[in-house]
């Protein structure tokens, strides 16, 4: 095992390159540049002056050597941790992703445990209810919500949920007077704002995971060994949960590791939406305005946090299910 | 069988599970307890709260150059802004309008200001200012009773420390720089008089040269560059408010600055918050979360008219110079846009009356004919826009020779056929006119196609001057200098006269407006200069509109200027407050 994902972790250095090659080389691909944008329409400045501004900025920022050598300098500083200033903020990359990216995960991490203790039950009662009211309804609900676009959703939930009488914030993590609450109503007011961005988070995410579960479920009570332990005469319950719901939960896991990641794809849109100060926001934000350094840093800390994603998936993989094991074989 | 032994196992890891979150919890809670701590420290040892007694002011002594301001002290100002901004350094170049709002005239003051009612500069941080009569000489004196939020006097090397700054070509100032390169030196003459000399005459030397916000030498000095251009936040001035601290990607939160040397504001507390949603924000309003913002013009125009609104908010429309204007530029390197003619008619073909009342939904909207202010003395009130005339453009376009002559509904003019590219940034207002555009073109002949950018690879292309024709707004002001937009040796190498449009009698008159030092002469040239802009019509005005804002009823004494909303003389009666 110990071998299995020393050697699994060396193999994530090449993946990781060959994603931080392909997002420079889209970043640089893509028309426009941070300095133009940095210099706005204009209006303000001679055109000689501007020409020379220009070239000052570029040479600064080093745009103006060839791509190569600008990736090679970006990763020669990586290596040794330092992910270069935004060129935007004027701030070290690293000390913006900290703070967001631990909005980020909350958030997801949430919505995560939300889906999963949500999508479970529902998932199994489909199974055992197989082709009874429950099975059907529950998947034209959650088809149904899978279906509804987050954009739409998140503004309409900001329309009638919010307001004067509305039940939840509109936008940001924290109330205007949160910095002089006490602890407890701070947590309090911190989760309250957390409510509509982590139930948009949420929403689109059972459908999966429940049809994945139902479809397990069916797989195996209709397998022999479950037909065995029923004539065995145990009970309903411990053939569903001790054998069928324990068979079927490999699948799941599985989905867990890209479950993760599409989650912090999605999160750019409700981050957006809400105003949260998350890493989506900044991931937005910078591929809009050409902030290089940014958008590596983001893909590389994404690209990682993907990785280990796969690898957990992987092992729980191995925990779960005792007949997988990754030693080689004598 | 091992049915027990599991549901022990389950539970000790709950027990574990809910102790870990529990720390985390508690370590949470310290961290906070020590940002606060340290902010308090912080305000202490910076002097906020020790100086008070260095300062000495005896109210009302003075002739303070801002009147006192009625009413209770106390409470907040919620302020929405749309984006972060960049910095909080007034001279950095990518400051914008984001980091002006909140460090002008809160935190950083300069040493004359425009008047709120009268367009005219009055002394400030000075106490007088004189420029010589061949305009060449610009000197100041800084009043005796001006001081930074830390107790530190204001004086002559705080002013020309700012001035070397901006010019350092090593700092990030470049758009700063530009403003004062008619400027040969600036001279210390006393502990708080300055001189400056010019290379050469320019009208709006003064205005620059007193405009300059004023940094604190003792804060800000530097040894190398990079120190200077990486100082964005923590900003300290001599302004009415002072920095208390900047959430990343939340707000920026401004305390009174109690040892302001002026008359105080009567708000405490202004925080900018940053939402970037427009509902939101809207929502926000409502819900009291926020205090003050400005609108889409569809909200706007729909919550204005809204009971359970406006009973809690007032809706504010008002025009001030800065408003600017929305334009389409033709391109005058094209075939097509090289003749006038061709110009006008296409200014024929845009209802801009239908545009401002249906598409833009502002109906106090107006269409200018020129670049001034409308309101302002540049602007030649007498000139009428050209009316909307489809028959009209046809006439012109066949005079200009630009006819159907190979039958396939398009006009043409030696083989080249007219269709262009119409680039737009992806706002839905700037869509909606080019479909109204295209449908009116197409009917005379013309084929427009539409081409949106993404804003970054937009400004590239204006830049590079990759367009047939374009609309974009330009920002206004008081006394505006149309050198940058209008002179002919601003086309290409990335100046700002991306039409192309290259009038000598146009630039003649540019050019000795900026030499002219009487206001009244000069205006009589820009006026000038406006009916050439109006016959030649290198752009089509579109509109030019008053701004809007919500604010929630319970400020008080929130007035109008000629020069817009000034937050400091608003107030909260005591029992309306809402933040204590």
């Amino acid at each position: 095992m110990t071998t299995y994902i020393i050697r699994r972790l060396f193999l994530m250095i090449p993946t990781l390159l060959g994603i931080t090659v392909m997002v420079f080389a889209v970043s640089r691909i893509a028309p426009g540049d941070p300095v133009s944008l940095s210099m706005g329409p204009g209006g303000q400045m001679d055109a000689e002056r501007a020409a020379d501004v220009r070239e000052a900025r570029m040479r600064l920022y080093g745009l103006d050597r060839p791509v190569h050598v600008q990736y090679l300098t970006w990763l020669n500083r990586v290596v040794r941790l330092d992910f270069g200033d935004s060129i935007k903020h004027h701030r070290p990359v690293i000390e913006l992703i900290k703070g967001r990216l631990l909005i980020t995960l909350t958030l997801n991490i949430i919505a995560f445990v939300i889906i999963y203790t949500v999508s479970l039950p529902v998932g199994v009662l489909a199974a055992v209810r197989h082709r009874r009211f429950f099975d059907r309804a529950s998947s034209v609900v959650v088809f149904v919500l899978w279906s509804l676009p987050v954009m739409l959703v998140g503004q309409v939930m900001i329309g009638y949920f919010t307001g004067p009488h509305g039940w939840f914030p509109p936008s940001g993590l924290s109330a205007n007077y949160a910095d002089d609450l006490p602890f407890f109503p701070w947590l309090w007011d911190r989760l309250w704002h957390l409510v509509l961005p982590v139930l948009c988070l949420t929403y689109t995410g059972f459908a999966y995971l429940t049809k994945q579960v139902r479809a397990g479920m069916l797989d195996n009570l209709q397998a022999d060994y479950v037909r065995t332990a029923r004539a065995k005469g145990l009970s309903n319950r411990t053939v569903i949960f001790r054998h069928a719901f324990r068979n079927s939960i490999i699948p799941v896991i599985t989905i867990m590791a890209t479950l993760l990641p599409a989650m912090l794809a999605g999160s750019v849109i409700i981050e957006r939406i809400f105003s949260v100060p998350g890493m989506g926001l900044l991931a937005f934000e910078a591929v809009t305005t050409r902030d290089y350094n940014v958008v590596m840093a983001v893909a590389t800390v994404g690209g990682v946090l993907n990785l280990f994603g796969l690898l957990l998936g992987d092992i729980a993989y191995a925990i779960a299910d005792p007949r997988i094991s990754f030693e080689s074989v004598e | 069988m091992n049915g027990r032994s599991g549901l022990l196992t389950f539970f000790i890891f709950l027990f574990l599970a809910v102790m870990i979150v529990l720390q985390i919890l508690a370590m949470v809670q310290s961290d906070r307890l020590y940002e606060r701590l340290n902010m308090l420290l912080d305000r202490l040892t910076s002097g906020g709260v020790a100086r008070v007694s260095q300062v000495q002011q005896s109210p009302g002594k003075k002739d303070l150059p801002m009147e006192q301001y009625p009413g209770d002290e106390g409470d907040w100002l919620v302020w929405r802004q749309g984006a972060e901004p960049a910095t909080l350094n007034p001279i950095h170049a990518s400051g914008g309008t984001y980091s002006r709002y909140i460090v002008s005239g809160n935190i950083f003051e300069t040493l004359l200001d425009y008047d709120p009612d009268e367009f005219k500069l009055r002394p400030w941080l000075a106490e007088s200012y004189e420029v010589s009569d061949d305009g060449l000489e610009i000197s100041f004196r800084i009043r005796n009773d001006v001081y930074f939020s830390d107790g530190h006097p204001i004086t002559a090397d705080d002013v020309i420390f700012t001035y070397e700054t901006i010019v350092n070509p090593e700092i990030d100032s470049a758009h700063m720089a530009n403003y004062y390169q008619d400027v040969d030196r600036a001279v210390k003459l006393g502990e708080r008089e300055v001189k400056f000399f010019m290379k050469r005459v320019y009208f709006k030397s003064l205005e620059f040269l007193g405009g300059m916000e004023i940094l604190p030498r003792h804060i800000y000095k530097f040894d190398k560059p990079e120190q200077f251009n990486k100082r964005i936040s923590e900003p300290v001035g001599s302004g009415p408010y002072v920095f208390e601290k900047w959430d990343t990607g939340r707000k920026v939160v401004l305390n009174r600055n109690e040892n302001y040397w002026g008359h105080k504001p009567k708000l405490r507390k202004i925080v900018y918050q940053f939402i970037t949603n427009f509902t939101a924000a809207v929502m926000a309003l409502r819900s009291g979360d926020v205090d003050f913002m400005r609108p889409l013009p569809d909200q706007y125009a729909e919550l204005s008219n809204d009971k359970d609104f406006t009973e809690h908010c007032d809706c504010l429309s008002y025009w001030h110079p800065a408003v600017g204007y929305f334009w389409i530029g033709w391109n005058q390197d094209r075939p097509f846009f090289k003749d006038r003619r061709v110009r006008r008619a296409m200014t024929h073909l845009i209802d801009r009356e239908l545009i401002c009342a249906t598409l833009l939904k502002v109906p106090e909207a107006r269409i200018p004919t020129g670049n001034f202010y409308i309101f302002g003395p540049q602007y030649d009130s007498s000139i009428e826009p050209w009316p909307y005339d489809p028959d009209k453009a046809k006439e012109l376009l066949d005079e200009a020779g630009w006819v159907d002559t190979d039958n396939d509904g398009i006009r043409d003019k030696n083989g080249v056929p007219f269709r262009f590219h119409y680039m737009i940034g992806n706002l839905p207002l700037h869509t909606q006119i080019v479909k109204l555009l295209k449908d009116k073109a197409a009917r005379v002949g013309i084929e427009v196609i539409p081409d949106p950018y993404e804003w970054s690879v937009f400004i590239q292309r204006l830049q590079d001057r990759q367009f047939d024709a374009v609309s974009l707004a330009w920002h206004g002001g008081l006394a505006q200098d149309p050198y940058q937009i209008w002179h002919s040796s601003q086309i290409g190498n990335r100046g700002s006269n991306y039409v192309g449009f290259n009038n000598p009698q146009a630039d003649a008159i540019i050019e000795e407006a900026r030499r002219t030092m009487d206001e009244e002469k000069r205006n009589k040239l820009y006026r000038r200069f406006h009916r050439i802009l109006h016959e030649e019509q290198p752009y089509t005005f579109i509109y030019t509109r008053p701004e809007q804002r919500f604010l929630d009823k319970r400020f008080e004494n929130v007035i109008i200027h000629k020069l817009g909303l000034n937050q400091h003389e608003w107030y909260v009666p005591i029992q309306q407050q809402r933040y204590h």
